[in-house]
């Protein structure tokens, strides 16, 4: 925790009489509370309420975690083509979503396309995948 | 509008038992969903069934945020939530907000919020002490960047949205982040270092899932104000001289060099004559060496062994040995050549396998050709069985001159 005062400025202003301690009454409370609920506990409307910007940092994290067991079989069973297409569809996946993140980072898409943008390039992977794929077999 | 009845589900939880909470239902007659709030079921409810049901609220027209609570999995002011907003019939779960300490029934603390609010510096300071009201201009770029969200009631429904405000305690929420930008946005703000490094640290915990976004009852996107700092950032760090260049001392002013007419024609000379020479260099080298290098050695036959040194039936490996005549160097190569004999027929393989230029090794007991890099295989007419390779062998043409074969290389 930082305090508030700021000592680089060095000069008198309302900053140096902002010293109010908003951190002292934090720890001992004079009344009990329940801990905090998490997101959907207790929740019968849970499910619907993930919406498609969770989904979309939850897929990229479990294609990340997938790519990394695909890569393993795919060095140990190279030719195994069906190892071979999960692991490009998984690497499409982790891809589109990535790029969804940096295309919004330095808002080259406006973030109200955000729901667009996660469906759209997902699409747009997949196809690109698939023509590779069946160009090459 | 007809009247309807619905089924509300009320979240308790009572401090002087400190249990985990459980759910209250009760039956409501509501004479006009369109017209009905939450607020107002909540405040019907206190009235007519339960008068120790605890909440919160102030203006009850979605200014003051005070009546955030989840509804039916959505974080939502109440005030600003109807009935009808559900399906019909269908029942209405009120939680507290989530990430915050549950006081009683739907109260939460806020402290943990305003606390985080106000480490973002979350008032204006000038930057001078300016005699004259300073206004960003209202077409200006900076205003519309900013755009409604200084309009934040701090409701606390982002935070409660954010997944990420649990996995990450110094994570100072959507909300902060919002006021944080409004500020680092504006051109007449004093505090824009010291702001920026405290937000900027939170920013990292944004995982762009935009929960904030879909539930803020102001329309303000949490997500936007965060990605907008991280490009402040970007920028300022980016332009910003660091100290130790500060520090370097100012260089001397330079002094107008005069030119007269002699200077001018002499260097004017040097100029040409050293342009005009390094062309002829260049062209001469060009020329001589670097073209004969760069272009494609010709063909040539090379010998590659007696043709009684080849079984027949079988495939032999031979070593062939040749040179090329480079402008400045000859240089040597030695490569592998595989010669099948079958029948009454010859033919001589490059043994670069056409995949990767990995060398292709005759296996007789499986009666193929084997590259030992990434597994490819050839039949004993060089066409692939297995593998990345795109082709079959390439093939030498070679001739056959006194008992001895050539090929041709280049």
């Amino acid at each position: 925790m930082t305090t508030l005062v700021s000592k680089e400025s060095g000069k008198e202003g309302p900053m140096d009489n902002m010293a109010i301690d908003y951190q002292g009454s934090a720890g001992e409370r004079s009344y009990p509370v329940r801990k905090a609920l998490r997101w959907g506990e207790l929740d019968p409307h849970r499910r619907e309420n993930a919406k498609i910007g969770m989904w979309a940092w939850l897929w990229q994290r479990i294609s990340a975690l997938a790519i990394v067991v695909l890569l393993a079989l795919h060095v140990v069973l190279t030719y195994k083509l069906f190892i071979q297409f999960l692991l490009l569809l998984t690497v499409t996946f982790h891809a589109t979503l990535g790029l969804r993140v940096i295309l919004l980072d330095f808002n080259l898409v406006d973030v109200k396309y955000q729901k667009a943008l996660v469906w759209g390039l997902m699409t747009l992977g997949v196809v690109v995948m698939l023509t590779i794929w069946f160009s090459i077999h | 509008m007809a009247q309807s009845t619905r089924q509300v589900k009320i979240f308790r939880y009572d401090p002087s038992i400190a249990d985990d909470g459980h759910f209250d239902s009760y039956t409501l007659e509501i004479p006009d969903e369109t017209t009905t709030t939450i607020l107002d079921v909540l405040l019907r409810v206190q009235r007519e069934q339960d008068p120790s049901v605890a909440f919160r609220y102030a203006c009850r027209v979605n200014m003051c945020g005070s009546c955030g609570m989840v509804i039916n999995g959505k974080d939502a002011l109440a005030c600003k939530t109807n009935v009808s907003n559900f399906p019909a019939g269908e029942e209405i779960t009120l939680r507290p907000l989530n990430h915050f300490p549950v006081i009683r029934d739907l109260v939460v603390d806020m402290e943990p919020f305003f606390k985080k609010y106000v480490e973002t510096l979350p008032f204006y300071e000038p930057k001078e002490d300016y005699l004259e009201p300073v206004m960003i201009r209202p077409d200006s770029q900076e205003r519309k960047d900013i755009g409604l969200a200084t309009e934040c009631i701090a409701c606390g429904c982002c935070v409660s949205s954010c997944t990420m405000c649990h996995y990450h305690d110094g994570y100072a929420g959507p909300a902060a982040l919002n006021r944080a930008f409004t500020l680092l946005a504006d051109s007449r703000d004093g505090l824009f270092q010291p702001r920026l490094e405290r937000a900027l640290e939170s920013c990292y915990n944004c995982r762009t899932e935009f929960n904030c976004t879909e539930v803020c009852p102001k329309n303000i996107s949490g997500t936007r104000a965060i990605k907008y700092i991280q490009r402040l950032a970007l920028k300022h760090y980016a332009h910003e001289p660091k100290p130790e260049e500060l520090a370097i001392p100012e260089a001397p002013p330079l002094v107008t060099p005069v030119l007269d007419r002699r200077t001018f024609l002499t260097q004017l000379g040097v100029g040409v004559l050293g342009a005009g020479s390094a062309l002829v260099l260049g062209a001469v080298a060009t020329g001589t060496v670097i073209g004969p290098t760069l272009a494609r050695a010709p063909k040539q036959w090379v010998p590659v062994t007696a043709l009684e040194n080849i079984t027949s039936g079988n495939v032999t490996t031979v070593l062939m040995k040749y040179e090329t005549k480079g402008s400045l160097y000859t240089q040597q190569f030695s490569a592998p050549v595989l010669v099948s004999h079958t029948g009454n027929d010859l033919v001589c393989f490059k043994s670069a396998c056409p995949h990767l230029g990995c060398v292709v090794k005759w296996e007789a007991l499986s009666g193929r050709f084997r590259c030992s890099c990434h597994g490819g295989n050839f039949d004993r007419d060089g066409n692939v069985i297995a593998g990345p390779p795109p082709r079959p062998l390439d093939r030498y043409a070679f001739k056959v001159d006194s008992g001895h074969l050539f090929v041709e290389v280049g």
